[in-house]
């Protein structure tokens, strides 16, 4: 199908605002009467609460009150998980322990609130803090995913007589036959983890409950609006329509801030009634390093069956993942895992059990590319390690297994995290790691470059990774689509922004439907107050299925206004065209109605109207899509690395990837550029470091590093396929995460090749420059 | 982390113990001593100004002591806390008299950091602590040559401590030089040893004659 406006490469309605500073941030609402909030978080990762004493901090001028879990009585209430058990598969165990929102009894991590001052000013509500007594006894601490499951471990919650969170098993074919055949059978470890999201804009939360209108307002960063709004309601006792929820601009999202029924949003809105006055809080850095959720550790023991001529029989995969100090978040994270590990290729025996592990530190929540990046990562080293051992080339080995473009829907036989068999739609996965391999000139490089710069002395490796990335879930988003007589369009959705272009892209959806300028139309995003029904911004999902829902809505919208074009113009539908904001007969373009005179005829104020009319050129649609469509892509790299201080300079990155129907090319690079920073991050600068006692020893954006320019590639070299997805009418499919999930695993590839003089094998991630040079001295 | 050391007072062991004997010396050795009182035998408790980096506060601190072998060891265990975290940990303390005529203090002890001590001060940790635990020690040298000369010369011992200020300064001027040499020596936790010597001036002051 063509488009006219879908995929136009256009710049972003929302940047002259974000660009001149005019956009609102959460920060940036002040209320009249305003009180702030500030959190007593737990300095133990593991210790009973003896007692708080909080009357000093009640007595400090600008102290309006001071709360422990105690003061919230019956309110005081854990969770709810924000994701279901995987009930769907079978024989999986799963130990919910859903979170507190202030620590009762016992603290479990390093940073759990345990009071909260409300004060008038920021500054009064922290140096309160430091008038609270708290009597922690503290307790052995767990922060190691195989010792939490030995039998003398401590429990980080005594009451399950384990530190097991969940098992969960899953088998396509059958691995123990494929192993009995193979020719090859290769064995590894793997040591995974991942960082925090970094993202620019800090949580944050603010509520407002009017005594005289019984209306709650509150502000909020996060990535599910219409949830939390629910949640707030429920946990008040109040009806959804008293709350309203707003989210603002966002400085982005990238997972954690999915994460609700936390200390702020759940006690907050409480203390907002009790007082009847605004609250707000906002997360400082420090706060945000211990208070907001990340992703952690995964320690993989893999095996891969193998012909001799490289196909390969089966993987055998058997991980531990570290959901932290509870399990909110259920198994999204390694449900993710299970279902990319075997990737792009046609694997027909795949053995997976993931064991999820209680430990003392912050909750796991997803992060951009969300437990997909590490089944990227062990599946591409293993090929990596089994071409070397085969003496095959790497790339030919990946092309040898591939899953091929007759075979879709090309079924996984893996649950995934929405509760379905994961089907691979539609695609062309050779394409893409061909197209990628050509682009970087693969075959020069190994036969011709490599050899030459080497001779010179420098350390230059090439490395070639294939990934999938599961998008677009259900269970559904939807929209409205709206002309008004002044013939401006509005489209408003449930999914919040965190930055991604949803201003312009949605625009572009409606417009190409409504034949308006893309400039006309206003998206309205992540306000309950416009629009109540959705889930969220998660899983690479708000193009496609809000998108879908925008689509929808925005031709049933053009429907109506061609039927009562139609009759005004006195012309059938087949002989009109909406272009330029007017319906107009197309082969007399002087005969023409506005949009605009139709939304006013369309809701007359006088006469009557057809009963079976609904009035207004409006429409609502959702989708839902039966299971999540799958994008895929190919990435190849070229590193140097300094043989002196072991820094990896990225010489080269090439991405082609196949991501459906492209509705902005503009944005799809900035998305794909955003996610391939965070996953040089992963590669080589982040990590949360924990000691032993479970206190995380880098919460500052001193000692914690973040990519930054000069650590990106000189240049990104980017191709793009278009395979429609079969799911959806647009035929999209998400990229929110695609730069992020196979970065990694590719980084790890070239530096291996780029070292191989010192016969390295890189089984871990992240890397640093010390740590390489740890690994080459202890190959020698 | 691990914790230890040493340090060789030159003079004989009964003139150190003498030394720590005066608690007016140990104490202004390390400015940032509020209070040390004495709560049951052989526990006290203290109030301490600590700054490390961003990080600063007034840490309370407990301290017990055991395993007392006067004149020669004991252990030490101390339990500090306040705004900028809190510090848990136990060492053992051992003086030698060596043959030369000089005295070596040994310490070696385990200790946990937590809070914000940790997990913002922890860059600076290692270099504030290896500077004031050197600053301690040049003081407290100083005071034991005072004190030997001052009773061959049949006069009062006058010792004059550094001003915070002079401490502070050392200490910022340390950490310059330990960019360039970090990485070799001990991790040695300053706030530890701290309340270390904290509890060996209280130590003394229990065994004080009556």
């Amino acid at each position: 199908m063509s488009y006219k406006i879908i995929g136009q490469r256009i710049t972003r309605n929302e940047d002259a605002q974000l660009l001149s500073g005019s956009a609102l941030f959460l920060d940036d609402v002040h209320l009249p009467g305003m009180l702030h909030a500030a959190f007593l978080r737990s300095d133990y990762a593991h210790a009973r609460i003896k007692s708080i004493d909080t009357s000093a901090a009640k007595q400090r001028s600008g102290v309006v009150a001071v709360y422990t879990a105690e003061d919230f009585g019956d309110y005081w209430h854990v969770g709810p998980l924000q994701v279901p058990p995987p009930l769907a598969i079978a024989g999986a165990k799963f130990n919910a322990r859903p979170l507190p929102p202030i620590a009762k009894d016992k603290v479990r991590f390093s940073g759990e609130p345990l009071a909260v001052v409300i004060a008038e000013s920021r500054y009064i509500a922290e140096d309160a803090l430091a008038d609270i007594i708290v009597d922690l006894e503290p307790l052995p601490a767990v922060t190691d995913l195989e010792k939490a499951l030995q039998p003398d471990s401590p429990l980080v919650h005594e009451d399950l007589g384990t530190n097991l969170a969940a098992d969960v098993q899953q088998e396509h074919g059958n691995y123990a036959e494929a192993a009995a055949k193979a020719d090859v059978i290769i064995k590894r470890r793997f040591y995974i983890d991942r960082g925090a999201s970094g993202a620019m804009e800090n949580r944050g939360f603010i509520v407002d409950w009017d005594e005289k209108t019984q209306t709650m307002t509150c502000w909020s960063n996060c990535q599910a609006p219409i949830p939390l709004r629910n949640t707030i309601a429920a946990n008040l006792g109040l009806a959804a329509s008293q709350v309203r929820l707003i989210t603002p601009f966002v400085g982005g999202g990238f997972g954690p801030k999915i994460m609700t029924s936390q200390a702020d949003d759940v006690l907050l809105p409480w203390i907002s009634m009790k007082l009847k006055r605004p609250i707000k809080w906002v997360e400082d850095r420090r706060e945000n390093f211990l208070a907001t959720t990340s992703e952690r550790d995964q320690i993989h023991d893999v095996e891969i069956a193998l012909t001799k001529d490289g196909r390969i029989l089966g993987l055998k995969d058997v991980f531990y993942h570290n959901t932290g100090a509870y399990d909110p978040y259920g198994m999204t994270v390694p449900l993710n895992t299970q279902t990319h590990t075997t990737g792009s290729y046609d694997i027909p025996n795949f053995y997976t059990r993931v064991i999820m592990v209680f430990t003392n530190k912050m909750v796991v929540t997803p992060v951009r590319g969300a437990g997909r990046m590490y089944g990227v990562y062990v599946m591409e080293r293993m090929i990596d390690i089994a071409a070397k051992e085969l003496n095959i080339d790497p790339v030919e080995l990946r092309l040898k297994n591939m899953i091929q473009p007759n075979q879709y829907p090309y079924k996984t036989g893996i649950i995934g995290q929405d509760f379905v068999e994961n089907v691979l739609d539609s695609g062309n996965y050779p394409a893409t790691l061909k197209k990628a391999v050509e682009i970087i000139g693969y075959e020069k490089f190994i036969k011709e470059e490599q050899p030459r710069l080497r001779a010179e002395g420098k350390k230059v490796g090439i490395g070639v990774v294939c990934f999938v990335e599961g998008t677009a879930v259900g269970p559904y988003e939807g929209a409205r689509v709206n002309v008004d007589g002044s013939g401006k369009v509005t489209v408003v959705t449930g999914v919040s922004t965190q930055g991604q272009g949803h201003f312009t892209s949605f625009a572009q959806l409606a417009a190409e439907q409504l034949g308006v300028s893309v400039k006309d139309v206003r998206v309205i995003t992540g306000d309950t107050g416009h629009f109540h029904w959705g889930a969220g911004t998660f899983a690479s999902r708000g193009a496609t299925v809000a998108g879908n829902a925008i689509y929808s809505a925005a031709t049933k919208v053009r429907n109506k206004a061609l039927q009562i074009a139609s009759s005004v113009l006195e012309a059938p539908v087949e002989e009109l065209e909406l272009a330029d904001g007017v319906v107009r007969i197309a082969d007399v373009p002087n005969k023409f109605i506005t949009l605009g005179e139709l939304a006013m005829r369309a809701n007359p104020t006088r006469g009557t109207i057809d009963p079976n009319m609904e009035p207004g050129l409006e429409a609502t649609a959702f989708y839902g899509p039966p299971h999540g469509a799958t994008g895929q892509g190919a990435v190849a790299m070229i590193v140097e690395v300094d043989p002196e201080t072991y820094l990896v300079k990225i010489k080269r990155f090439v991405i082609a990837h196949d991501c459906g129907t492209v509705i902005n090319p503009l944005i799809l690079d900035g998305q794909i550029m955003g996610g391939v920073s965070m996953g040089i991050g992963n590669a080589f600068y982040e990590r949360m470091v924990y000691d032993e006692n479970g206190q995380l020893l880098n919460a500052s954006l001193m000692d914690y590093l973040l990519p930054v320019s000069t650590d990106m590639p000189p240049k990104m070299e980017l191709a793009y396929f278009s395979t429609p997805s079969p799911l959806n009418q647009l035929g999209a499919k998400g990229i929110g995460e695609a730069g992020a999930i196979p970065t990694p695993a590719a980084f790890a590839s070239a530096v291996e090749n780029a070292l191989k003089d010192a016969g390295i094998e890189i089984l871990e991630s992240p890397l640093d420059p010390c740590r390489l040079w740890q690994l080459v001295q202890q190959k020698q | 982390m691990k914790l230890e050391g040493e340090h060789v007072f030159n003079g004989p062991q009964a003139d150190v113990w003498e030394m720590f004997y005066d608690p007016n010396v140990l104490a202004s050795a390390l400015p940032g001593t509020q209070s040390l009182t004495m709560i049951g035998k052989n526990e006290y408790e203290g109030k301490m100004f600590v700054r490390v980096g961003p990080v600063s506060g007034v840490f309370d601190g407990k301290l017990l002591i055991s395993n007392e072998v006067p004149p020669e060891s004991c252990t030490l265990t101390v339990d500090g806390k306040g705004a900028p975290g809190f510090v848990k940990g136990s060492g053992d303390v051992k003086f030698v008299a060596q043959a030369d005529g000089t005295t070596l203090m040994k310490y070696e002890g385990e200790v946990q950091l937590g809070g914000t001590l940790a997990s913002v001060g922890q860059r600076m940790i290692d270099s504030v602590a290896k500077s004031m635990i050197r600053q301690a020690f040049e003081s407290l040298d100083k005071a034991l040559q005072e004190r030997i000369a001052a009773r061959a010369e049949g006069r009062a011992a006058e010792y004059k401590p550094p001003s915070e200020a002079e401490f502070a300064a050392a200490v910022a001027k340390d950490m310059g030089k330990s960019v360039l040499q970090s990485q070799e020596a001990r991790v040695i936790m300053y706030v530890v040893l701290a309340l270390l010597i904290m509890g060996i001036i209280a130590y003394i002051l229990s065994n004080l004659p009556k």
